[in-house]
């Protein structure tokens, strides 16, 4: 008995030396050691590769990741405002000529004077330049092998005339570009540009296709040493975390925090515990979570906040459906779909302030924004309305069915991703259909784009994600040729408007003609927006100063990283 | 033996090829790979997916592309498990799936490989402390808390011991226990004894939760298995001899005892590897059962069947080697 008492004393023992000895550690992250200024600041999945200009890289978490690493020309602000980054820039960028009648779409870049890279090497227009080449679309001959994720503004550009700090941009005859300032902005597909000179240093020619595609390669694949920011990246990976320092090179206003520890984390359900634990200061995540809200409102040092997000979602209609090509049945089944209902169900509990989506492109801060559901039946949840448009137009009720000519309408394929937010809105919508004598089945699916693409549904709910920079959006989602348009909505007005769009001279212009070809879209009943999905962000109150979210940029809460501070 | 062992392993390739054919087909039919890029807003032009279908071989037919998987005959030189390639990534060409397997295994040995020991040795201490004191208030006392570990699903019992940590640090002001992440940057270039505690810190919590997982069945098979034995003839005999108690059970009774438990933690194995799958998720460490997640999320068809094909080798050599113990532990067994 004794010997037993003796070795569990003795476990005892260890055990509780270990736990004082680990806790005179310090613990995680978050805290400050020896009088340094260091943050944990979750990004909220796994970047894909150390560049987002490619495939695998195109993503919020690879530009967050970059935070104070990549050098921009510019980006939108909290409030929805343009600004230039004028450390970076000697001025503001000049619009040569914006009217391609006259001559090519013309404009000008040039870099401040004592911007530099890391390595002190000083950037240049040719900076610019090979960042514009590696965001080319292959077939346009400038870099073999890349496969950048958006290329439409750089394919836009027919040449660039470089001369030391200055780079000026000329695009193809007969085109314009109303977003030519956001080439190399914040919310460009590279997030910002490279330093061109490590090509040469590398040994590879940029003007050579398949070099500059090794060059695109090794940017993609290798942690970047450089930086043309506040902050250069000193440790890390791309599956655990990167750890970024200052950057003894910059040559704007020095960074306040002298450490920021990015840990990738997948996992929004950990995001309390690890706070409350000390172990992350803050997260902007990517995605709505009621729990993690509610939760986290109850954490006395947690600043909390939500507000629209870029992702809206919506419910498009097939028209290669023949019953469904009938605009008044559409316009019955939009009337019928509660779209507050929807919103409050999935909402109203973390966002109470939640409103709906009026307009397909433009939020409600957008300077653009025109209400082109006012006075529309469509998202109402009115039965008696619907039942009247469908009466009107020739369809009887035969017991619970609705019926056209005694043919029974339905039933239809009500489809979705597997999502809470969704799960929950298809059932409803399915409720709501129910009420006008129409069956919905609902069937979910994994494979959102092959579902779309190939057509296999007939009313579906998904999401868009949305931008300050807007022009191409009418031209994707319902231009006759666009892949994007998957419903098969075909009106020759609507294609020259979004023509018109993408091509306008100016962002005034290409916003009026997306809010025309809106006005055209909304009584054909082919979209039916819901409402921005909320995003939420929160900071530890008691430590962060000047730490806010940015939902008008993908660097959300990053943005200003090189402002950040410790409270105190 | 090593002719047995040999055999064996030669018998386990038909299994294997069968099972790779299998869980191929079924992953080829899931979806496309390149659905969320299709759907990327705004959309890649038209030639960078033709070159992205190219990249990923998904411009051939589905036997071709197995055979690819497995010859490498034909391909750019990225794919063919007899070359040693494990196939181009979704993840993008800068994602190399065999070198994330093997640096991911080390990770998720790191945590199995504690789990499984300590879950052993606890498991064998209390189910034969059970069966020599059965129904006593230990024997129940042991018997509930093995029932309650092995009712609670791992993701639940995952956040309970997260939320316990953060509790215990909050109650001792210190931070004894980490709840996300394996802590690998965070000791680097600081002194052993600070590297162990951070290893300690960042380990503890997920080794917990798997190791109770896995002894809760263990510690039910052992006592059964023991007092089976016990109650045996050879037992008696060795008692009716007048060899002390302690003899009896540790040198007769418990090596007999452990023959099953062998079977049961070798097959367990793979159902630990699955247990790591969600127990990686919540803490956040970055092994093979995240490696496997993130495929899934990615359609990433190549990197699943690098981890379905490690994942089966795994089970196999495991029933190999406790077919290989039976003779160390049961002297009646030879393999010749």
């Amino acid at each position: 008995m004794f010997k037993r008492r003796k070795s569990l004393a003795l476990a005892a023992a260890a055990t509780s030396a270990v736990l004082v000895a680990s806790g005179c550690s310090g613990g995680g992250g978050g805290e400050d050691e020896g009088g340094s200024k260091e943050v944990t600041w979750v990004i909220n999945s796994l970047p894909g590769a150390w560049q987002a200009t490619s495939l695998a890289g195109g993503s919020v978490y690879v530009i967050q990741m970059l935070s104070g690493i990549l050098p921009y020309t510019g980006q939108w602000q909290p409030d929805a405002t343009y600004e230039y980054n004028m450390d970076v820039l000697a001025e503001e960028p000049t619009l040569v000529n914006e009217d391609p009648d006259e001559g090519p779409f013309e404009w000008s870049i040039t870099l401040a004077d004592d911007a530099v890279w890391s390595d002190g090497e000083p950037m240049t227009g040719e900076d610019l330049r090979v960042t514009w080449m590696l965001g080319t679309n292959p077939e346009e001959g400038y870099c073999a092998g890349c496969d950048p994720r958006a290329s439409t503004s750089n394919d836009k550009v027919e040449s660039v005339e470089v001369d030391g700090k200055t780079a000026t941009f000329q695009l193809k005859e007969g085109l314009a570009d109303p977003e030519w300032m956001g080439l190399f902005d914040a919310h460009s597909q590279s997030g910002g540009f490279y330093p061109a000179h490590l090509a040469e240093e590398n040994g590879w020619d940029v003007d050579n296709p398949d070099e500059l595609g090794e060059f695109y390669a090794w940017l993609h694949a290798e942690r970047p040493e450089w930086s043309g920011g506040p902050f250069q990246i000193v440790d890390g990976d791309l599956e655990n975390e990167v750890v970024k320092e200052r950057n003894p090179n910059w040559w704007g206003e020095e960074a306040p925090l002298d450490r920021i520890t990015m840990p990738y984390n997948t996992d929004e359900g950990t995001f309390v515990n690890a706070f409350v634990n000390g172990e992350i200061d803050g997260a902007n995540p990517a995605d709505y979570s009621e729990d993690v809200i509610l939760q986290l409102e109850d954490v006395a040092n947690a600043e909390v906040t939500v507000a629209e997000g870029a992702t809206w979602e919506h419910i498009d209609i097939n028209l290669n459906n023949e019953q469904l090509a009938d605009v008044e049945l559409r316009r019955a089944i939009f009337t019928a779909i509660d779209r507050d209902d929807i919103a409050n169900r999935n909402f109203g509990a973390g966002y109470p302030d939640y409103e709906l989506k009026n307009n397909h492109v433009f939020g409600g801060d957008s300077p653009y924004y025109v209400d082109h559901f006012e006075g529309e039946s469509q998202g109402t949840g009115d039965i008696d309305e619907a039942t009247s448009i469908l009466e009107d137009a020739g369809y009887e009720l035969d017991g619970d069915t609705l019926t056209l000519d005694g043919e029974e309408i339905g039933p239809f394929r009500l489809r979705s991703t597997d999502s809470t937010v969704r799960n929950t809105s298809v059932q409803l919508i399915q409720s709501q259909l129910a009420e006008i004598g129409i069956t919905a089945n609902i069937e979910m699916t994994d494979d959102l784009g092959g579902m779309l693409s190939e057509k296999e549904y007939d009313i579906v709910q998904f999401g868009w994600s949305g931008s300050p920079y807007f022009t191409g959006n009418a031209n994707q989602f319902w231009h006759s040729e666009s892949g994007s348009n998957f419903g098969g909505y075909s009106n020759d007005e609507v294609d020259e408007l979004a023509e018109k769009a993408i091509n306008a001279s100016d962002l005034d212009s290409a916003a009026e003609f997306t809010n025309e070809a809106m006005e055209i879209i909304v009584p054909e009943a082919y979209v039916l927006p819901i409402m921005a999905e909320p995003n939420y962000f929160f900071a530890n109150s008691d430590r962060l100063v000047n730490v806010h979210d940015n939902l008008q940029s993908s660097y959300r809460a990053t943005y200003n990283i090189g402002e950040w501070d410790i409270a105190g | 033996m090593l002719v047995y062992t040999v055999r064996r392993i030669i018998g386990a390739i038909p299994v294997l090829i069968l099972a790779s054919i299998l869980t191929f087909v079924m992953i080829d039919v899931s979806g496309d790979p390149l659905a969320e890029v299709r759907m990327a807003q705004p959309p890649p032009s038209p030639e960078v997916l033709q070159q992205a279908e190219e990249r990923l071989y998904l411009d051939r037919s589905m036997p071709e592309r197995y055979w690819l998987w497995v010859t490498g005959i034909g391909g750019n030189g990225d794919i063919g498990l007899l070359q040693g390639e494990f196939g181009p990534s979704t993840q993008g060409p800068q994602y190399d799936i065999g070198s994330n397997i093997a640096e991911r295994l080390w990770t998720t040995l790191r945590l199995i490989g504690a789990a499984m020991v300590f879950a052993l040795g606890l498991a064998i201490i209390s189910g034969v402390i059970s069966a020599l004191r059965q129904y006593s208030k230990l024997d129940y006392t042991l018997t509930f808390v093995g029932f309650l570990a092995l009712a609670m699903p791992t993701f639940w019992f995952a956040g309970i011991m997260q939320a316990a940590g953060v509790k215990f640090n909050q109650l001792v002001g210190e931070q004894v226990f980490a709840t996300i992440g394996d802590g690998r940057f965070r000791a680097q270039g600081e002194p052993l004894w600070d590297q162990f505690l951070n290893a300690f810190a960042h380990m503890a919590l997920p080794t917990i939760v798997l190791m109770l997982i896995s002894f809760a069945s263990w510690s039910r098979y052992q006592r059964t298995s023991m007092l089976e034995v016990m109650n045996s003839d050879y037992v008696r005999l060795a008692r009716a001899k007048g060899l002390r108690n302690h003899t009896v059970i540790r040198r007769h009774a418990l090596r007999t005892a452990l023959i099953p438990l062998t079977t049961v933690v070798a097959i367990g194995i793979a159902g630990i590897i699955d247990g790591a799958i969600l127990t990686e998720v919540v803490f956040q460490w970055r092994g093979l059962g995240d490696f496997f997640i993130t495929a899934v999320d990615n359609n990433d068809s190549y990197a699943l069947m690098g981890w379905l094909l490690l994942s089966g080798v795994v089970v196999i050599l495991a029933n190999l080697i406790a077919d290989l113990l039976y003779a160390v532990l049961d002297p009646r067994i030879r393999y010749e």
